[in-house]
């Protein structure tokens, strides 16, 4: 049995950071993550992350962008904490060591980016997402007290009276099963995309901790809000910046129309990416694609030396995983699965319902980025809203009581994850996941309608009886991917439960949730959030009002 | 898109167990990622099959192995060139780090290295962070980071090493590349202390055998950072340690005449207590017909002057044109790219100073008070 004053889930960018702020508090933290931290997803984000410090910029602006791309469903009281913290925090991070872009005159250079009034995006490259970790990580390193647990994935998160107690965790190098008793627990295991084939996300992204937090009462909230990125490379699904349009790409379909003037006239390619996503597949849709299905990103009059400088990685995810040279031809592209609004609700204390309980990142929902995040607003809420999970969970470990994880706690477990191991027949995990993702991107996709979302429904209940017969047929406990799998199926049969449950219920049309028999925003009943808490039954739902400050709804145009 | 029968031999087992290979066949169109193929025969035929993998798009660095002998990124290596090379590909675990189970490897010699380096900025109590703003730093400034910052850790170089082998003080080719990262970042206050940590540690072990450099899948090129650091080196600690001093003597060596004077190399490197110590060695060589006497001139020794001299007079080259008297002559920051890439292209700065502190402690010091 380990112990900590503060347990943090997950190491990418949120976990790292609120890692790093519970232990420069002098608390004893332990930080747990199925991945070496430089291995996390945060690496995978590319463009960039927003910052208001140009000159004519301002943090009002940050918040009303933020605001307007959300279509107007974030909670205004935390956007303006995220736009106020962001300068800070990107120059932290730049004392940290991170190695940005640079202007002429030795500042952070800055992109524009989709949805902003200013170009606001300070990046690194292509690979910001890749720099910050790095920067942060070795930050992190200095901190020999930090306790860094590589390669659990965790397994329970247990509450008992009311707060936390702690965490049970597998070693995947050793098959060994632990407790992990803490005063406070942070979740910060990133995004659950993996809940769908045509996903940006990495393999990983299974939605651990979101599901556990959920698990064990914990309200999630924004789920239906699914953020399909305009530009992936179909097949692969993997992601093409937004900062390729940020340097000035265009789309065009398969006619050789610049169509985004149709659907945005001011900002065109730069609209946000709700709008941007229904573009082309309404272009695709309506027959105006190539005859792959597909629109053309188009990077060939930027010119050889910008291409290559300032999208290296997107040159090399074309050359090696589409075989074009975005140089001289159009990437091919289609919207794909890229970021969950939703997650863990937390209020801006990144603080859950459950006492000691905190959740920051792509796992929670604060909500910040509503029904459609602005690209580069995510990198910059792991970094602002880790710190203040860290913070708070600090100060909330600080004034607790010992946690009372014991034994029986992790025999539990055990028990659980041996009831799935020694079963000697079943369905394979893979079989089961197939199925889910199929349902999900056929029938809970851009657009929805009540007859697709319920036929999902039924699917996903169909599944998690199926699922209760899993079978693991690698029995060593040596990095067992094939249990972990079949685990990690289990999370993300419950939050794509949640996902769809959320999706029936919003009976309008906001952000990312496109209903077709409800096409317009319903700010008469509608501007507010879903939550959904599990329950014997499945998603129990309710409601939580938006937190609206300074800006009143308005009808959103780009 | 042409489908084609993939043989791919994949290695089994965990240590002590008797290690083999399974036969798995499949039909694959020939620009199929090995790690895709990988996951087909885990969902499709074996799930028991394990590897590390996350983001299949080469930025996490997870799945690493050897492909066909070479270390590679398993999810950017395509089974169609692989299958042209050797007809079949055969995929092993990384090297120089334990065996855990089938493709799997222990990454803690890998990471142990990682965290040696001192893996963060130094204070540079001359120069403290500025308050609320950002170290100005020019874009020529970034350039110099050359292409370190792509590195995503994925350990193919550090499994591809050779020299790892020789010597447990070794750092390996990645944590090396890291630290040249931090070397040349001007708001790092440990230029000459990770310098000398080096020089003293492990930088001359390095055989330039430039594996590290065809392993890499993100074309950071560790082999020319170690290149890069070894004229540092030499430059900011003079000449103190036998593998410096065996680099210079060999330059000069090969300068006077044409060929090695192994005599001259080993009183040079070691000094004359340290080559008495060698002279076993020595016998033994000339018991087995090798001649450490000094030879004639070579034939066309104009010529090879005329290399020299080309060499000396190239800004490019110039700090790898070393001399007795002035260490390392040269004044462009190591820009050594065999192919320049757009990044490394933005770099000449000819008329700034060698190594990249003064370059940029001066222009910006302003901003940083």
């Amino acid at each position: 049995m380990q112990r900590h004053d503060v347990l943090v889930v997950g190491a990418g960018l949120a976990g790292q950071r609120a890692a790093l702020e519970a232990v420069r508090a002098g608390l004893d933290v332990g930080m747990l993550s199925k991945l070496h931290p430089l291995r996390s997803h945060s690496a995978a984000a590319q463009g960039g992350i927003n910052a208001s410090l140009g000159p004519q910029d301002s943090v009002k602006d940050h918040v009303f962008d933020t605001v307007k791309g959300s279509d107007y469903l974030a909670d205004q009281d935390a956007v303006e904490i995220l736009c106020r913290e962001a300068g800070p925090i990107v120059i932290e991070m730049e004392h940290f060591g991170t190695i940005f872009n640079r202007a002429a005159d030795g500042s952070l250079d800055r992109r524009a980016f989709g949805g902003a009034s200013y170009n606001r995006t300070i990046f690194s490259a292509d690979r910001t997402g890749l720099a910050l970790l790095q920067g942060l990580y070795e930050e992190l390193s200095r901190e020999k007290r930090l306790k860094v647990y590589e390669e659990w994935s965790a397994l329970d998160l247990v509450v008992r009276g009311g707060r936390v107690q702690g965490v049970v965790a597998l070693d995947r190098k050793s098959g060994n099963i632990d407790g992990f008793a803490a005063r406070a627990v942070v979740i910060a295991t990133g995004p659950f995309g993996r809940t769908y084939p045509n996903t940006t996300n990495s393999h990983a992204s299974t939605g651990d901790g979101t599901a556990l937090a959920y698990r064990a009462g914990a309200f999630l909230k924004d789920m239906e809000m699914v953020q399909f990125h305009p530009t992936c490379l179909p097949g692969s699904w993997i992601l093409i910046t937004e900062g390729a349009r940020g340097e000035g790409g265009i789309l065009r379909n398969g006619k050789g129309e610049r169509f985004m003037s149709r659907y945005a006239p001011n900002k065109l390619e730069l609209a946000s990416r709700d709008v941007v996503s229904r573009a082309i597949a309404t272009e695709v849709q309506e027959g105006r694609g190539f005859p792959d299905g597909t629109c053309r990103l188009e990077l060939m009059h930027l010119g050889r030396e910008k291409v290559e400088t300032k999208l290296q990685e997107i040159v090399e995810f074309s050359r090696n995983f589409a075989g074009i040279d975005p140089v001289v031809e159009g990437i091919p592209v289609y919207p794909g699965q890229h970021y969950m609004m939703g997650g863990v609700s937390t209020n801006p204390r990144a603080e859950t319902n459950i006492s000691g309980l905190f959740a920051a990142g792509e796992a929670a929902c604060v909500s910040v980025h509503g029904a459609n995040r602005l690209g580069a607003n995510s990198l910059l809420e792991t970094l602002v809203y880790g710190k203040i999970a860290g913070t708070n969970a600090a100060s909330s470990a600080s004034k607790a009581p010992a946690s009372d994880l014991s034994q029986a706690d992790v025999d539990r477990a055990v028990q659980r994850v041996h009831a799935i191991w020694d079963r000697k027949q079943g369905e394979p995990p893979a079989v089961i996941r197939n199925d889910m993702q199929k349902a999900m991107r056929e029938d809970v996709g851009i657009y929805r309608t009540p007859q697709q979302l319920e036929a999902a429904r039924a699917k996903l209940v169909e599944l998690q009886k199926r699922y209760l017969n899993v079978y693991v047929q690698d029995k060593s406990t040596t990095y067992n991917v094939n249990l972990t799998d079949a685990l990690e199926l289990g999370y993300l049969l419950d939050l794509a439960q949640a996902i769809v449950a959320a999706a029936i219920l919003r009976t309008e049309s906001r952000g990312a949730h496109v209903r077709l028999d409800f096409p317009k925003r319903d700010d008469a009943n509608w501007l507010k959030h879903i939550l959904v808490q599990s329950s014997p039954k499945g998603p129990a739902l309710s409601f939580l009002p938006v937190t609206v400050t300074s800006y009143q709804p308005m009808e959103r145009h780009y | 898109m042409a489908m084609v029968k993939v043989p791919i031999d994949v290695h089994r087992g965990s240590p002590g167990a008797s290690g083999h290979f399974d036969h798995f066949v499949l039909d694959l169109d020939e620009h199929t990622p090995v790690l895709t193929a990988l996951l087909k025969i885990r969902d499709e035929i074996d799930p028991t099959l394990t590897l590390r993998y996350s983001c299949r798009q080469a930025i996490c660095g997870s799945c690493a192995m050897r492909v066909n002998g070479k270390s590679r990124l398993a999810c950017v290596t395509q089974v169609g060139p692989e299958l042209a090379k050797r007809g079949k590909i055969v995929l092993e675990p990384m090297g120089n780090q334990p065996l855990l189970r089938d493709l799997v490897v222990d990454q803690q010699p890998f990471w142990e290295r990682y965290h040696r380096i001192e893996p963060y900025l130094l204070p540079d109590p001359a120069h403290p962070m500025p308050v609320g703003k950002e170290n100005p730093m020019s874009p020529e400034q970034v350039s110099q980071f050359q292409e370190t910052p792509r590195c995503i850790a994925c350990a193919s170089c550090f499994s591809a090493c050779p020299a790892l082998d020789s010597d447990p003080n070794f750092l390996g080719p990645m944590a090396l590349a890291k630290l040249y990262r931090f070397v040349v970042d001007p708001r790092d206050g440990g230029f000459h202390r990770r310098l000398e940590m080096v020089q003293n540690q492990s930088l001359w072990l390095c055989l330039r055998c430039n594996l590290c450099v065809e392993a890499c899948p993100k074309d950071v090129r560790p082999a020319e950072r170690i290149v890069d650091l070894k004229w540092m080196a030499n430059q900011e600690l003079g000449k103190l340690e036998p593998g410096s001093k065996h680099s210079i003597g060999f330059a000069e060596n090969i300068q006077e005449g044409g060929l090695l004077n192994e005599r001259k190399l080993a009183m040079d490197s070691l000094g004359l207590v340290g080559a008495l110590g060698q002279l076993p060695k020595a016998i033994a060589m000339m018991r087995h017909g090798r001649s450490i006497k000094k030879h004639p001139p070579i034939q066309g020794k104009e010529d090879l002057d005329v290399i020299y001299r080309e060499l000396a007079g190239r800004e490019d080259l110039q700090h790898r044109a070393f001399t007795r008297e002035g260490g390392v002559r040269g004044k462009s920051p190591p820009s050594t790219s065999a192919v320049p890439t757009a990044t490394a292209a933005t770099s000449s700065a000819p008329e700034s100073p060698p190594a990249n502190r003064p370059v940029s402690k001066g222009p910006t010091e302003g901003g940083k008070a």
